[in-house]
């Protein structure tokens, strides 16, 4: 097998890409000082994550799973992945809310969302 | 069981509208109506371990599927009886620490949090087991909010930062683990895993290697414990008391159960994610004993104090024998009673004489002997005195490791007991047998409330010291789920 086959990595192209996003994601946690950001950088990750699921469940011909007489031989989509990240996407959305809102709480009481200046506040 | 203090959650902002004063009396009915329930469904199932109940009667593979084992029965009683008795302690400290007309949403926050942790105790499907760890995450972080100053503020967003990078590792692997097998229910996933381990070796070491990332955060393991000091110090005394005590034990266990029964332990030891494991709980047991014996602030202590006992729990799992997992399991509910004991001395104690600095603690024993009395107790079983509850999980780690033939865990156990002494008996020395003041002796002046949960709880930790066999009996058969032929 040689070391770089394109075909191997365009196959797989949405693993890596959900891969590289999750990373990027955890560094802006990380790293960024400006807490808005911060919470940027958790979408990015959970949307990382999301993409995985989704491109585990999906077959490039594959159509909707439904049922219809006469087409059990079809090939569809698999549903769960899709279900599991409906929720995934409710549970991120109210963590960003909440984390938003903490930080409108704190931006009140120290008039600052970046890192750096609130460590010298305190 | 789980649906009832998830409804009466959502009822609480309604009651809060109109009487704000009854929240708190209404929680302590749901608390102690969940854990009648719980006594209930466990002598109902008790024949025919493990009970299983599919959500919606679907079957198994597809159908989310709680089960009712020794292990998730034992845990779901230890959780409830607590949840009940820190609500009598907060009937009367919320009062005084949270805002009044906050005070609704934070027993609302509270029953979610109740519903959350016995989800994740009594759930077999990985993705229902993630959708229950953010609950726990965000009503944690929310009772730690409930104070609004600016400290726990401040501690709370990095708590919520932290955990959610936590949950995302865990979801992740969630995802490896689901593209392997094929399946959520987690039965069926370590079945299908057995196959898998051989044809992808690299993905499922890293499906690991994400569980104990994402674990490793939730549960204040030693590197990534950089939140639970703020958050645990900062928070009102009954959350403080419920996050230490039970909210960090959850993940532990469902964990343990991830770890034991999809990948096996046979993965744990002598691999590399075991060393890490030993490693980095060794790490913890003296990091952050060192780092107690530093801090003067009563919570902080207590709070660094967790993250060393947390250490002991993965010591047992990194282990890997009988007798470590044994100890890992009894140590989670023997540190339950401890740290909730001594937080809710530290909180008699501040609320009489509003004291947070231990070097003021001079002569507290003749003006509050009960809750110092209760506050000794914790500390001499902390240590591992013989008679006290702590001395059973570190006789039992101490076995575990000579069981591997590691003596030097059994030097780790020995001397980090000493380490515990070095920051607990102080507070004790001083308040007892110091002689600066002079003052006269009498009874602690704070509320029932605050007083007998807190006799109860130490009450129940001689009982464990005095008469383990019980004790034993129920950990064996739990841990006899995880490990076969235990």
């Amino acid at each position: 097998m040689p070391a770089l086959d394109f075909e191997i990595i365009l196959a797989n192209f949405p693993f890596i890409a959900s891969m590289l996003l999750f990373s990027m994601g955890c560094l802006i946690i990380l790293t960024q000082q400006n807490l808005i950001k911060k919470v940027i950088g958790i979408n990015v990750m959970e949307t990382s994550i999301f993409l995985f699921f989704l491109s585990l469940g999906n077959i490039i011909p594959g159509g909707p799973p439904i049922v219809r007489p006469g087409m059990e031989e079809v090939l569809y989509v698999n549903p769960l992945p899709q279900a599991l990240i409906l929720t995934g996407i409710v549970v991120s959305f109210s963590v960003t809310a909440f984390a938003l809102a903490i930080i409108v709480s704190l931006y009140r009481f120290y008039g600052t969302v970046y890192v750096d200046e609130l460590m010298k506040m305190r | 069981m789980i649906l009832f203090p998830l409804i009466c959650a959502f009822l609480m902002p309604i009651l809060a509208h109109f009487k704000k004063e009854a929240c708190s009396i209404f929680t302590l009915v749901v608390a102690g109506t969940v854990f009648i329930i719980a006594l209930y469904l466990t002598v109902l199932v008790l024949p025919e371990w493990p009970y299983t109940f599919q959500i919606g009667y679907w079957e198994a593979p597809w159908g989310i599927e709680l089960i009712l084992d020794p292990l998730s029965s034992l845990m779901v009683l230890t959780i409830c009886a607590f949840c009940f008795l820190i609500a009598v302690y907060s009937l009367r400290t919320v009062r005084m620490e949270v805002p009044l007309e906050k005070a609704g949403w934070y027993y609302t926050a509270y029953l979610l949090l109740l519903t959350g942790m016995l989800g994740l105790m009594v759930t077999n499907d990985i993705f229902n087991m993630y959708v229950m760890i953010e609950i726990t995450g965000i009503c944690a972080v929310a009772l730690v909010l409930a104070r609004g100053t600016k400290e726990a503020t401040e501690a709370s967003l990095k708590y919520l930062l932290l955990a959610v990078i936590g949950s995302g590792f865990i979801l992740f692997a969630i995802g490896f683990l689901y593209s392997v097998t094929g399946n959520l229910n987690l039965s069926y996933v370590a079945v299908e895993l057995t196959l898998a381990k051989e044809h992808y070796p690299y993905l499922v070491w890293t499906a690991m290697g994400f569980f104990l990332v994402g674990f490793g955060i939730k549960a204040a393991l030693f590197p990534l414990h950089l939140w639970l000091p703020d958050a645990h110090s900062s928070a009102p005394y009954a959350s403080s008391a419920l996050l230490s005590g039970l909210v960090v034990k959850v993940y532990i266990i469902s964990m343990i159960r991830i770890f034991y029964l999809v990948f096996g332990p046979e993965m744990l030891t002598g691999t590399p994610m075991g060393t890490l494991l030993l490693v980095l709980s060794s790490l913890a047991i003296v990091g952050g004993s060192f780092f107690a014996y530093t801090q003067l602030n009563l919570k902080r202590r207590l709070a660094y104090s967790t993250v060393a006992q947390v250490g002991y729990i993965f010591l047992g799992l990194g282990l890997g024998t009988s007798w470590g997992l044994a100890a890992a399991l009894l140590h989670i509910i023997v540190h339950a009673f401890m740290k909730v004991a001594l937080f809710m001395a530290a909180g008699t104690i501040y609320f009489q004489t509003g004291k947070k600095n231990v070097l003021y603690f001079s002569g507290l024993g003749r003006i509050m002997p009960v809750s110092m009395g209760a506050f000794t107790i914790a500390s001499l079983s902390m240590i591992g005195i013989p008679l006290f509850g702590g001395f059973l999980s570190k006789y039992a780690l101490a076995q575990g490791s000579m069981q591997v033939e590691s003596y030097g865990f059994v030097a780790l156990v020995v001397l980090s007991g000493l380490l515990n002494a070095s920051y607990y008996l102080p507070i004790v020395w001083q308040a007892f047998f110091t002689e600066e003041k002079r003052e006269t002796f009498h009874l602690d002046m704070v509320p029932l409330s605050m007083i007998a949960p807190m006799l109860i709880v130490t009450a129940g930790l001689i009982y464990l010291g005095v008469t383990p066999g019980r004790m034993m009996a129920m950990i064996d058969n739990a841990a006899s789920v995880l490990l076969p032929g235990f």
